[in-house]
């Protein structure tokens, strides 16, 4: 009858492996910045000013590392908000929406709770209500999926623009600054609940990587990793297996959405001091093509939203002194997620 | 016609292979216009590659291919079809969201630009009395038997006037009744002149039905171009198998005196289209039984496997299980209750991509006894070589990922733990479907030595042959429903084919009580 | 005012309806292009510089036309031929569009131009009650009812559509059958890249009247949506789509009559009943094409 094919593939050979992880990025690379230089002189920029930028923007910039970290964490976080629905099989592409929601759900509580000095109990407090907000919104979307049938991908995805026009709504009426200056943006948050540096690493991110750690060993050494693996991999066999599909989907969306509020909130309490529109744009889609090209891989995802945050960071300065408006980095982030996607497609899938 | 003494196809010294392995070596044959004409070979003899290469899908490495008379080189499969050649597939190659006439029409290549849908219909309709197939041009593909389905692919075929018919293993999916009906078409066809090519590996229709027969073997002729007439039942085996295969015999180990391991009790199961899964279904398995569960697959096979091992929940029904009453449809099934299954499609169903043998077994005990703590993937490594080496089988080293394994590796591996795990029950669909001469042995002597341990099996195949070698009871299948049950002497293959029959011609009152409708 | 909603939201429709029948066609060939996004901007931008600058309207929408070709294009030859992954190259391409745009469009930011003459049926614009909302348009919007028809005679009537359905359902039966199930996906995707690229001209030259930075704001994704929850149906995408035109339009005409509601409220309006209409399609049992069956997933 309608038989399903079966196609067995072949070992890949572990050097075809490393090609394909460290060569291939970096020729990718290579030629998207080819594009972008193209792009840029196309806009009428000229190659001095491209250097300036550059020039500015990393190597005489003191801060390029710190701010590449400081900019990481919610990369990071959106990130992980990818790879642990994705073991589980299912599709995050709402860390952005998530993102917002943690931030806002974060700002709230830390805004509440005004100059009373609670310090790193307040810092806990607000931490864990981003985290629990982007974990609903993002349980939300599973529950669609489990009982609805409701794609998850597409309702992420609409979760975003949900997001961030209740994130807008607050900050143009009840949240609005009264002495920000007409600006629609939040009170700022007390120095107190503020996540600062040591030692010239900033904590927020030394958090992140300890929150990374955990979820990797998460994934790769508890029985809930095993079985969510199970399950993303091959539902029918779970249930054969004994693992309830739905438990382990909702599972694993509640905690990326977690980690992706509780990224959201990091950045505010960690880089911004208050809510603004624009804080997020567009990170946790970032931070998915991170983890799509990272492949599940916990730690390459990690690394992937380093580079990115670097290459924004590093970016910065091309509106001023290269002219091209500030959204031209993502034609650079772009053309090179494309180079490498096409170029290393088999590389980019989930396992 | 063409002269009648020049083949219609003549196919001389072709190799063709993949990497190290010669999946077709110095093949030879020819089919003359109006000859019948079985290519009969094993899973794996190279028939499929062959086909291939007739067909333009694969191109040989060396060897010629004559189409009356001239020498041809088939490059593509539209080629092989201006050439007159047609083949019907063994996976139905059609679209079922789409209407049969829509199917037909995006497979010819003189279909106008814009679908002249009465046009078509008509062209459809005219074939389909010439050669009486009988199908509605206008029914979506989705919701024919698998016989129409059939009968889609040749109309496709005659359509575009083939003059050389190859069909890949015809009958694999048909009732006997499905088969009478094509055997007639087939010869409707060769008394029109077509030369017709038949793979099978069914020595019974090689001698129903072909005028000669060439045998391959492991890529190899191995015997050419033999009228069936002069040719007995042994030498084809032997040809085939390389060596006569006895079928044991075997004595039964039931006890029909203890308490049932299993027992439905007018079970109902609708399907998520509406459709009936099972109707009324009633029976009982007991220790150390091979129940054989007859009939042609979609009739409620798949339906009944999920209710006996506990995957799904009947509308209407009981299921009492030695101990106590059980209504099924949990995660993991009745495998905490001592009832494994081998599924009817291990790959879809069992395996995980990535993950080593050792895992899967982990994750199997942990299913069949659900308090444990966790998963002891390293301990389940050893024990399931253990258990294969028990039962005769095998499997590669624990550590190997499953998913990367051949089908027939998988296969020795599901069955390794489905055996190891079960403690009352088997229920085992279609165990060796696709499988190759030796591995097909080893699993039925693996399934029969559970009944050492009081253990029964649930036996569900199409294989009329294997059911009788198997089994102490038949039940056969139809429709959703019972048709009958069979033991003892009564266990033969026309009685089985005569029950199968009649939930056919069942399965036909009720389509003409629809049009009523 | 029931009759300024309806009529706007056949005009605002139109912006989502063009897109949404490319999608249609793209997704029938069994291509889920999240990038239609991007294909909007693109179109967006483009026809507003051209219309701006040569003052010609058509040459606009052909412009557009062509650049939401070209982001398809990309996502077409990255997708079909080298076969890499839908749902992150879609969103790729989008994310180049939009930066692109940007980068572009920074100096358009503000400008106006004029929106496009309305141009009544005659006869058919004074029905009562109807005429006004259906037949007092500008031609973009009978464009569209054009489209509409086009699209279903495309796919339903012509050997072409059921190329493009089969190849929807199981590409190797189309292969097997002598066409070339690639070069039908890369056409539809054009094909899909080329509409939104005229609904992203219509909304920046038609309807707006200027340009702004990523001014679509995910209505390229509500297109998705709307093919999907119509179950992949002409008639039922025609009327989602003029749906949330009225959605929209609504909102905009509840706020000129100065009922107070806060305007980000309003915005989010579309995606929610977008998620509603998700969660309600799933109960009716459409059919989706078998060849979409992966085209979301990573």
């Amino acid at each position: 009858m309608k038989q399903g094919q079966v196609s067995t593939l072949n070992d890949k050979k572990r050097h075809t492996r490393i090609v394909a992880s460290v060569v291939i990025p970096l020729i990718s690379i290579c030629i998207a910045l080819g594009c972008f230089v193209a792009f840029a002189l196309a806009q009428g920029t000229s190659l001095e000013g491209l250097y300036a930028a550059l020039y500015y923007g990393v190597l005489a910039n003191p801060n390029f590392l710190t701010q590449t970290m400081t900019r990481s964490v919610p990369l990071i976080c959106a990130a992980l908000a990818v790879i642990v629905p994705a073991r589980s099989g299912l599709v995050n592409v709402g860390g952005e929406g998530q993102l917002i929601i943690g931030a806002v759900a974060g700002t709230g509580v830390a805004v509440s709770m005004g100059d009373a000095g609670v310090g790193i109990i307040g810092i806990i407090i607000v931490l864990l209500s981003g985290a629990l907000a982007g974990g609903a919104w993002g349980y939300l979307c599973a529950v669609l999926k489990t009982a609805f049938h409701a794609p998850e991908t597409v309702s992420t995805l609409l979760a975003n623009f949900i997001a961030a026009d209740i994130m807008l709504y607050l900050l143009y009426s009840p949240w609005k600054d009264p002495d920000g200056s007409g600006q629609p943006q939040s009170k700022p948050i007390a120095a107190d609940l503020r996540i600062t540096t040591v030692a010239g690493l900033p904590i927020a991110f030394i958090i992140v990587i300890v929150i990374a750690m955990a979820v990797w060993a998460l994934l790769n050494k508890s029985r809930w990793g095993f079985a969510a693996r199970v399950v993303g991999s091959n539902p029918v066999a779970a249930f054969r297996g004994g693992l309830s599909v739905s438990r382990y989907a909702h599972s694993a969306m509640l905690l990326g959405g977690a980690l992706a509020g509780l990224g959201g909130a990091l950045n505010v309490l960690g880089a911004e001091g208050q809510l603004r529109p624009g804080l997020t744009t567009t990170f946790g889609f970032i931070a998915f093509l991170a983890a799509f090209i990272a492949g599940t891989s916990i730690w390459k995802g990690v690394m992937y939203s380093i580079v990115a945050a670097a290459v924004l960071v590093g970016s910065n300065p091309l509106q001023l002194r290269a002219g091209l408006d500030g959204n031209a980095s993502y034609v650079l982030l772009g053309v090179t997620c494309l180079a490498i996607v096409v170029i290393s497609r088999k590389t980019g899938r989930a396992s | 016609m063409g002269n009648s003494d020049v083949p219609a196809l003549d196919v001389k010294g072709l190799s063709i292979s993949f990497g190290t392995i010669r999946a077709n070596d110095d093949v030879n044959f020819h089919v003359k216009h109006g000859e019948i004409h079985a290519l009969l070979g094993e899973n794996g003899a190279g028939k499929s590659t062959l086909v291939k290469m007739l067909y333009g899908v694969y191109h040989p490495d060396s060897g010629r291919i004559s189409v009356d008379g001239n020498t041809v080189d088939i490059s593509s499969p539209s080629v092989a079809r201006q050439l007159g050649i047609g083949l019907v597939f063994q996976d139905m190659r059609l679209i079922p969201a789409l209407k049969v006439w829509e199917n037909i029409a995006l497979f010819l290549p003189d279909t106008p630009a814009l679908l002249e849908k009465e046009q078509i219909v008509t062209r459809i309709s005219e074939i389909s009395a010439r050669w009486k197939l009988e199908v509605d041009p206008m029914a979506t593909v989705d919701d024919l038997s698998i016989g129409e389905w059939q009968r889609v692919e040749l109309l496709k075929v005659l359509l575009q006037g083939a003059k050389i018919l190859i069909l890949d293993e015809p009958t694999s999916v048909l009732t006997p009744d499905e088969v009478e009906s094509l055997f007639a078409v087939i010869r409707r066809l060769q008394q029109a002149g077509t030369a017709i090519i038949i793979i099978t590996h069914k020595m019974r229709e090689v001698r129903e039905i072909a005028d000669n027969v060439t045998v391959l073997r492991k890529g190899k002729v191995v015997m050419d171009d033999v009228p069936v007439s002069s040719i007995s039942d042994e030498e084809l085996i032997e040809a085939m198998v390389g060596h006569s295969v006895s079928s044991e015999h075997r004595d039964s180990r039931a006890n029909y005196q203890a308490r049932p391991i299993l027992e439905l009790a007018k079970i109902n199961v609708q399907r998520p289209d509406g459709t009936i899964g099972l109707a009324d279904v009633s029976l009982r398995v007991y220790p150390g039984e091979v129940l054989g569960i007859a009939g042609i697959s979609g009739n409620g096979q798949e339906e009944l496997a999920d209710v006996l091992s506990g995957y799904a929940r009947p509308e209407s029904g009981d299921i009492v299980l030695a101990d106590k009453g059980e209504s099924g449809a949990d995660a993991g099934g009745f495998a905490s209750k001592g009832i494994t299954c081998i599924p009817s499609d291990p790959i879809r169903q069992m395996v995980v991509p990535g993950l080593d043998i050792a895992s899967h077994v982990a994750l199997w005990e942990h299913a069949t006894n659900p308090h444990a703590r966790g998963y002891d993937v390293s301990g389940a490594g050893k024990r399931i070589q253990k258990h294969a080496a028990e039962v005769g089988l095998r499997i590669p080293p624990s550590n190997r990922i499953l998913s990367q394994l051949s089908g027939g590796n998988i296969q020795r591996v599901i069955l390794s733990f489905a055996i190891a795990l079960a403690e009352k029950c088997i229920i085992a669909s279609y165990p060796t479907r696709g499988l190759d001469v030796g591995t097909t042995a080893d699993t039925r002597r693996a399934l029969l030595a559970v009944r050492e341990r009081g253990c029964a099996v649930v036996l569900i195949s199409e294989d009329i042959d294997e059911i009788l070698e198997m089994s102490d009871r038949v039940i056969v299948l139809g429709n959703g429903r019972i048709r009958g049950c069979l033991s003892g002497s009564e266990m033969t293959r026309s009685s089985i084919g005569r029950l199968m029959a009649e939930e056919e011609t069942e399965q036909h009152e009720a389509r003409a009580g629809e049009h009523v409708e | 005012m029931i009759e300024i909603i309806l009529a706007g939201g056949i005009a605002v429709g139109t912006v989502l309806l063009l897109p949404s029948f490319g999608e249609l066609v793209t997704e029938r060939a069994g291509i889920t292009n999240l990038s239609v996004e991007g294909s909007m901007l693109a179109g967006a931008l483009t026809a507003f510089i051209v219309a701006k600058t040569t003052g010609n309207y058509a040459f606009g929408f052909l412009a557009g036309a062509f650049a939401g070709m070209l982001v398809a294009a990309v996502f077409a030859s990255a997708v079909v031929f080298a076969r890499a992954n839908q749902l992150a190259t879609g969103l790729i391409c989008w994310f180049l569009s939009l930066g692109i745009t940007s980068v572009i469009g920074n100096s358009y930011n503000g400008q106006a131009i004029h929106q496009l003459r309305q141009i009544d049926i005659p006869g058919l614009s004074s029905i009562p009650f109807f005429g006004n909302i259906f037949f007092q348009h500008d031609v973009v919007v009978y464009f569209g009812y054009v489209a509409i028809a086009a699209t279903a005679w495309l796919l339903y009537k012509t050997k072409t559509g059921l190329i493009i359905r089969g190849t929807g359902e199981r590409r190797a039966v189309v292969d097997v059958s002598g066409h070339r199930s690639s070069l039908v996906q890369f056409a539809a995707v054009l094909a899909g890249g080329l509409l939104s690229g005229v609904g992203g001209a219509y909304l920046s030259i038609g309807q707006v009247g200027n340009w702004a930075s990523d001014m679509t704001n995910g209505y390229g994704f509500i297109v998705v949506a709307i093919v999907a929850f119509s179950g992949w149906r002409v008639s039922l995408t025609a009327l989602g789509s003029y749906l949330f035109g009225m959605s929209i339009s609504a909102a905009s005409v509840l706020q000129a009559q100065g009922i107070a509601v806060n305007q980000y409220l309003l915005d989010s309006l579309p995606y929610i009943i977008t998620l509603v209409a998700l969660i309600l399609a799933s109960r009716t049992n459409s059919r989706q094409p078998e060849g979409l069956a992966d085209s979301l997933s990573m």
